[in-house]
C-alpha cells in the first residue's frame, strides 16, 4: 500500500515530464518562443540524420568496451580489497577518489596526460602510434574517452562489488576449502554464483551508464576531433538545450529511450535467466 | 488507468504544494523600491558588473539593481523562459541567439530610448542585419564589440625586424621568414573546435560577402562558391601552426603563445587577459588578417560581444531606461573596455586597449564586418565541421556538405525568408 | 573465523593500481598551489612543486564560490537526499522485490520504475523546469525532490537485488510470531539491509554532490548556490582560472571524502551484524 504515494511522485517528476518531453518532439519548439507542429518530420529526420547514426555507433562501441573492461577490473578490485590485506580503509578511500574528482579536474588532468604525458613516453620507448595524441586522432579519439570513462566508473562497481562480496558467507568458504576449492576454483565455484545478483545490477548499471555518458566528453573532447565521439546524450543536450533544436532532439531522446529500455530489458531477461539456472 | 493517475498526480500536487512555502517572488519589493534585474551572458566580466551594480544601488534610492553573470548563462535564461520567469534586462551577444529571439517575439521594441542616438550606426545596422526578415523596431543596444585577427608578439617582431603583413602573399612571406629563423609562426588550439572558427571568421569577412548566409537563405548563391577561396586559403595556413595542432586546446595555445612559443596566434581580442594571465608581461599587439590579395580589400572581423535587451512585456520601462543610462556612461564603459580588451559600441573619446593597436585604423574608419558564424545556427556544428576539414583537407567534400547541412539545420528560417519575399515582393 | 595473513599478491595488485591515482592527484594539488604565471605546457613545469605553498588559492576560492553558504545548501540537500532514499526507496525496493514475482501489477510497477532510470535528463530538463517553477518548487526543497525521484529507479534496482540473498525464512518466522508486515520490515529487514544502505548512501551522496545540471536548471535565478554551481564561476570559454578551480575542487573534496570513509566501516560491518543464519 505504501508504494501508491511514492509511484504518485515518481509519475509526476518523472512521467508526466517525459510525456511533455515527447509531446515537443512533434514540434519544431526552439526551447522558447512560438512553435508549430511538425508531426513525424523530427522522427523521419531522425533515421536519415548521418550525425545522429554515427553517435549511435560511437557510444554503443564505446558502451560495450567500457562495460567489459569495467566489471574485469572492478571484480579483481574488489576481490583484492575484500582479501586480507594491509592498510584496507587507505586502499578503498584511495581507489574510490576517480569518483569524486570534479569533471574540470578530470579533463584537464587526462587531456595533459594524453597530450603532452604519453606522447613523450612514447618518444622515449619509441612506439610510432603514440607519438601523437590519441585524442587528435579521430579512429582513436574513442579510446581515450574509454580509459577515463572506466577510470572513474570502477570506483562505484568496486563498492557495489564489495557489498556483494559481504552476503557471502563465511563458512560457505571454509567449507569450500575442506573440498580442496581454492584461487580461481573457489572464485569460480563458490564466489561468482552468489554473487550474481551484483554483476547482474553492474552490468545493467555499467550498460546503462556508458550508454548516456556526458560528462566525460563535455570534460575530455567535446564530441571531437572531427566530430568522432559525440555521443547520443551529449548532441541531445548540446544540440537540444544550447541549440534551437529542441523539438528535434527531443524525438532524438525518445528514440533513445526505448532503444536503451529494450537493451536493458534484454540484459535482465538474459541474467535472470543465469540466476535461475545456478 | 489514466483517470487513476491523474487523481494520483492531483493527490500528490496538493501534498507537495502544502509542504513548500513560497517560491516565487515578484517585482514588489518591501522597501517599495522597483527591482530591476539583468542577466549577462559573459561570466569573465562578472567582477566589472558586481562593482556596476553596487555604484548604481549606492547612487539610486528609488531603484534597486541586480545583476548576475551566471556560468552558462544561454541554458539558464531558456529555462527561465520556459518558466515564464522573465529578467527584465538580457545582456546577449549578436549572434544567431539574438536572431531567434527577435523572431519568438520575446524582446522589447526599445526605439524610443533616447542612447540610441550615441550608437555607434554600424552595430546597429549589425543587429539589423542579424533579425532573419525585416521587423519593425529596434530590440537591442549594443554595448561592446570585439575583433578578431592575428595577435603577435610585439617584442619578437621588433627583434627580428618583421613587418605587419597587408596582404595574402605579405602574410605567407613572413610566415616563411619565421619558419626559416626557426621560430613558429603560428599556434592553433584546434582542439576546443571554436577555436577554428576564428581564422575562418577572419578570413572569411575579407573574401566572402558579409550577407553570404542571407543570400543562400534567399536561394541567391551557395556557400561552395562563397567559401572556396577561403577554405583553400585556410589550408594554406595549417604548415605554420603546431605539427598536431588538434592535440592542443584553446588554453593550450595560450599558454604557449604566453611563452614566446609562437610569433603569432590568429585568435580574437577575447583571448588577450587568458594570454597575459600566464604572461604579463607579454608585449602583445594585433592586426588585421590579410587574407585579401589587395591591401584595400580587407577588413576587421569585429562584431557586437556584449548588448543589452529589454524583455518584452517590461513594467517598468523607465527604470530600465534609467539602469541603461548608468551601463552606458562614458566611465563605466572605458572600465569595460580596460578590463575586457573589448571596443566600444558608443560614439566618444573611448581609450582603446593597447593590444588592439595594430587595428585602431580600420576601427576609427569603420571599416569593420561582422562574424560569419553569427548567422550559423549552433546545433549545425560548423566549428566541427571546419575542425573535420582541416583534418582531412577535402575541400569539395566539406563545402557540399557545408551546404546540404545548411539547407537542413535553416529551413525553418528559409520557409519564413521565402515568404516574406512572397508577401512582399522583392522590394528587399 | 580463519586465521587471516596477508594476501601478497592482491597488495601487488593494489599497489600497482594506485600509481594511476597518484599522479592524477599530485598534478591536481600541485596545481592548486601554483600561480596561473607557473602554468607551462612542458612535462617539468607541470610537475614541478610550486614556487610556494600558500595558501592563497585556496582563500580567494573559498571567497569567490562563497564557500560556507555553498558548502552548508550542498549538505543540506546531499543529507536530505540521502536520508530520504535510504527510507523511501529500500521500502519501495522491499515492497516490489518481494511481490514482483508473483504479482502481476508489482512486476509491472519494478519495470516502470526501474525504466526510469533510462530517460535522458535532457528531455526532462524544460518541462521539469517549467513544472517545478508551477508548483512552486523552483527552490532546494523542489531539487531534494526531484534527487528522490531521480535515483529512485537505481536505488530500487540495488535494494530488491540485495533482497534476493536474504532468505525470506527470517519474515516468516517474525509472521508466525504474529508481527505486521510493517514491523517486521522495520525490526528485521531494514536493519539486515545495512551494507546496502551504505552502498546507497555512498552512490547517492556522490552523484547529487557533483551534481550541476539539477539545481542549474531548478534553482537558477533563486540566489541559492551549492557548490558545484558555484566552482562554474571558475571556467569560461574565453579563459579558465585552473589553480582556482582546483583549489576549490580539493576543498570540496574532502566532506565526501568523509562521508564515504564512515560509510566504507559500515560496508564491512555488514557481514558481522547481518548474522544471515
Amino acid at each position: 500500500m505504501i508504494t501508491i504515494p511514492i509511484l504518485a511522485l515518481f509519475i509526476c517528476f518523472n512521467t508526466i515530464p517525459l510525456i511533455r518531453g515527447v509531446i515537443y518532439s512533434f514540434t519544431n519548439f526552439k526551447g522558447f518562443g512560438k512553435y508549430d507542429w511538425v508531426g513525424f518530420r523530427n522522427y523521419i529526420d531522425l533515421f536519415s540524420d548521418a550525425r545522429v547514426g554515427k553517435s549511435y555507433w560511437f557510444t554503443f562501441k564505446l558502451a560495450i568496451v567500457t562495460t567489459v573492461v569495467v566489471n574485469i577490473l572492478s571484480l579483481l578490485l574488489a576481490l583484492a580489497l575484500n582479501s586480507s590485506i594491509k592498510a584496507k580503509s587507505f586502499f578503498r578511500g584511495a581507489y574510490f577518489l576517480p569518483n569524486i574528482l570534479g569533471a574540470l579536474v578530470v579533463g584537464y588532468i587526462f587531456n595533459y596526460f594524453f597530450t603532452y604525458i604519453l606522447p613523450a613516453l612514447a618518444d622515449m620507448i619509441g612506439i610510432d602510434a603514440l607519438r601523437s595524441s590519441i585524442l587528435s586522432n579521430p579512429d582513436a579519439a574513442w579510446i581515450g574517452v574509454m580509459i577515463v570513462c572506466a577510470w572513474q566508473a570502477i570506483a562505484m562497481n568496486t563498492i557495489i562489488y564489495i557489498s556483494g562480496l559481504q552476503t557471502v558467507p563465511e563458512d560457505v568458504y571454509e567449507a569450500g576449502g575442506l573440498d580442496g576449492a581454492t584461487g580461481w576454483k573457489q572464485f569460480k565455484y563458490l564466489t561468482f554464483p552468489l554473487i550474481i545478483p551484483f554483476f547482474s545490477i553492474n552490468m545493467v548499471l555499467c550498460v546503462k551508464n556508458f550508454l548516456m555518458v556526458f560528462d566525460q566528453i563535455m570534460a575530455l573532447t567535446k564530441g571531437g576531433p572531427a566530430q568522432s565521439t559525440e555521443s547520443i546524450s551529449y548532441l541531445i543536450y548540446n544540440n537540444g538545450m544550447s541549440g534551437g533544436q529542441f523539438g528535434f532532439q527531443s524525438a532524438n531522446a525518445v528514440v533513445f529511450f526505448i532503444v536503451i529500455v529494450a537493451v536493458s530489458v534484454a540484459q535482465m531477461k538474459f541474467s535472470g535467466k543465469k540466476e535461475e539456472q545456478l | 488507468m489514466l483517470r487513476r493517475k491523474v487523481k494520483y498526480l492531483g493527490a500528490a500536487i496538493c501534498s507537495v504544494a502544502a509542504m513548500t512555502v513560497v517560491g516565487g517572488c515578484g517585482n514588489s519589493a518591501d522597501s517599495g523600491k522597483t527591482e530591476i534585474e539583468i542577466v549577462q551572458y559573459k561570466p569573465e566580466a562578472a567582477n566589472y558588473f558586481s562593482v556596476v551594480e553596487e555604484e548604481f544601488n549606492a547612487t539610486h534610492d528609488d531603484i534597486h539593481l541586480t545583476i548576475s553573470s551566471p556560468n552558462d548563462a544561454m541554458t539558464i535564461l531558456k529555462t527561465r523562459f520556459i518558466r515564464e520567469d522573465y529578467p527584465d534586462i538580457i545582456g546577449i551577444g549578436g549572434d544567431i541567439n539574438y536572431s531567434y529571439f527577435v523572431d519568438a517575439e520575446i524582446l522589447e521594441d526599445i526605439s524610443d530610448y533616447e542612447g540610441l542616438k550615441n550608437i555607434n550606426q554600424g552595430y546597429l545596422d549589425i543587429d539589423e542585419a542579424l533579425k532573419f526578415v525585416p521587423v519593425e523596431g529596434t530590440y537591442a543596444v549594443p554595448y561592446v564589440a570585439n575583433a578578431a585577427g592575428i595577435l603577435y608578439n610585439r617584442d619578437m617582431f621588433a627583434e627580428h625586424g618583421w613587418e605587419i603583413p597587408t596582404t595574402w602573399d605579405e602574410l605567407l612571406t613572413l610566415c616563411d621568414t619565421i619558419q626559416g629563423e626557426g621560430i613558429l609562426p603560428f599556434y592553433f588550439g584546434f582542439k576546443d573546435t571554436w577555436t577554428c572558427l576564428a581564422p575562418w571568421n577572419a578570413m572569411a569577412v575579407d573574401l566572402a560577402p558579409a550577407d553570404a548566409s542571407k543570400q543562400v537563405n534567399r536561394g541567391e548563391t551557395t556557400f561552395a562558391k562563397e567559401y572556396r577561396e577561403v577554405s583553400e586559403k585556410y589550408l594554406e595556413l595549417l604548415p605554420y601552426g603546431p605539427d598536431d595542432p588538434f592535440a592542443y586546446g584553446y588554453n593550450d595555445a595560450c599558454t604557449a603563445f604566453a611563452r614566446g612559443e609562437s610569433a603569432m596566434y590568429p585568435i580574437g581580442s577575447y583571448a588577450a587577459p587568458q594570454i597575459l594571465s600566464v604572461n604579463p608581461d607579454l608585449n602583445l599587439d594585433s592586426f588585421v588578417m590579410p587574407a585579401n590579395d589587395a591591401a584595400d580589400g580587407n577588413t576587421l572581423n569585429s562584431g557586437i560581444d556584449l548588448q543589452f535587451c529589454v524583455m518584452a512585456g517590461c513594467k517598468n520601462k523607465e527604470a530600465v531606461y534609467e539602469v541603461l543610462d548608468f551601463l552606458y556612461e562614458d566611465e563605466n564603459i572605458q572600465k569595460y573596455i580596460d578590463a575586457q580588451t573589448a571596443i566600444p559600441c558608443k560614439e566618444g573619446n573611448f581609450e582603446l586597449p593597447s593590444i588592439l593597436d595594430g587595428m585602431t585604423e580600420y576601427i576609427a574608419s569603420g571599416n569593420m564586418t561582422d562574424y560569419q558564424d553569427h548567422y550559423y545556427p549552433s546545433e549545425m556544428a560548423v566549428d566541427a565541421q571546419i575542425q573535420t576539414f582541416l583534418l582531412n583537407k577535402d575541400v569539395d567534400a566539406f563545402l557540399q556538405k557545408f551546404d546540404t547541412d545548411w539547407l537542413r539545420y535553416n529551413r525553418d528560417i528559409i520557409r519564413l525568408v521565402q515568404d516574406y519575399a512572397k508577401e512582399h515582393g522583392d522590394a528587399n | 573465523m580463519t586465521i587471516k595473513k596477508t594476501n601478497k599478491a592482491a597488495m601487488i595488485v593494489l599497489i600497482l593500481g594506485l600509481s594511476t591515482i597518484i599522479l592524477p592527484l599530485y598534478m591536481t594539488i600541485v596545481i592548486a598551489f601554483k600561480q596561473p604565471s607557473e602554468m607551462t605546457n612542458s612535462i617539468g613545469g607541470i610537475l614541478s612543486l610550486p614556487k610556494s605553498f600558500s595558501l592563497s588559492n585556496f582563500r580567494e576560492a573559498m571567497e569567490v564560490t562563497d564557500f560556507w553558504r555553498s558548502l552548508s545548501n550542498s549538505i543540506i540537500i546531499t543529507v536530505a537526499t540521502v536520508v530520504l532514499c535510504i527510507a523511501i526507496h529500500s521500502l519501495m525496493g522491499y515492497a516490489l522485490g518481494r511481490n514482483k514475482a508473483h504479482s502481476k501489477f508489482y512486476g509491472f510497477v519494478y519495470l516502470f520504475i526501474v525504466s526510469g532510470m533510462f530517460v535522458p535528463f535532457a528531455i526532462l530538463m524544460m518541462p521539469l523546469a517549467k513544472q517545478t517553477a508551477e508548483l512552486g518548487l523552483a527552490n532546494w526543497f523542489g531539487v531534494i525532490l526531484l534527487y528522490v525521484v531521480f535515483y529512485m529507479p537505481m536505488n530500487v534496482l540495488l535494494y530488491s537485488g540485495y533482497l534476493v540473498n536474504i532468505p525470506m525464512a527470517l519474515e516468516e518466522a517474525a509472521k508466525v510470531d504474529g508481527a505486521s508486515t510493517w514491523r517486521t520490515y522495520w525490526k528485521i529487514i531494514f536493519p539486515i539491509m545495512k551494507p546496502m544502505h551504505a552502498t546507497v548512501a555512498v552512490l547517492t551522496a556522490l552523484a547529487v554532490w557533483n551534481d550541476v545540471m539539477t539545481p542549474l536548471v531548478i534553482m537558477a535565478g533563486s540566489g541559492q548556490n551549492t557548490l558545484p554551481l558555484a566552482q562554474l564561476n571558475f571556467q569560461s570559454q574565453f579563459g579558465t582560472n585552473y589553480n582556482l578551480a582546483f583549489a576549490s575542487y580539493l576543498l570540496s573534496l574532502i566532506p565526501i571524502l568523509i562521508f564515504y570513509i564512515v560509510c566504507q566501516k559500515q560496508i564491512l560491518n555488514g557481514v558481522v551484524n547481518g548474522a544471515v543464519k
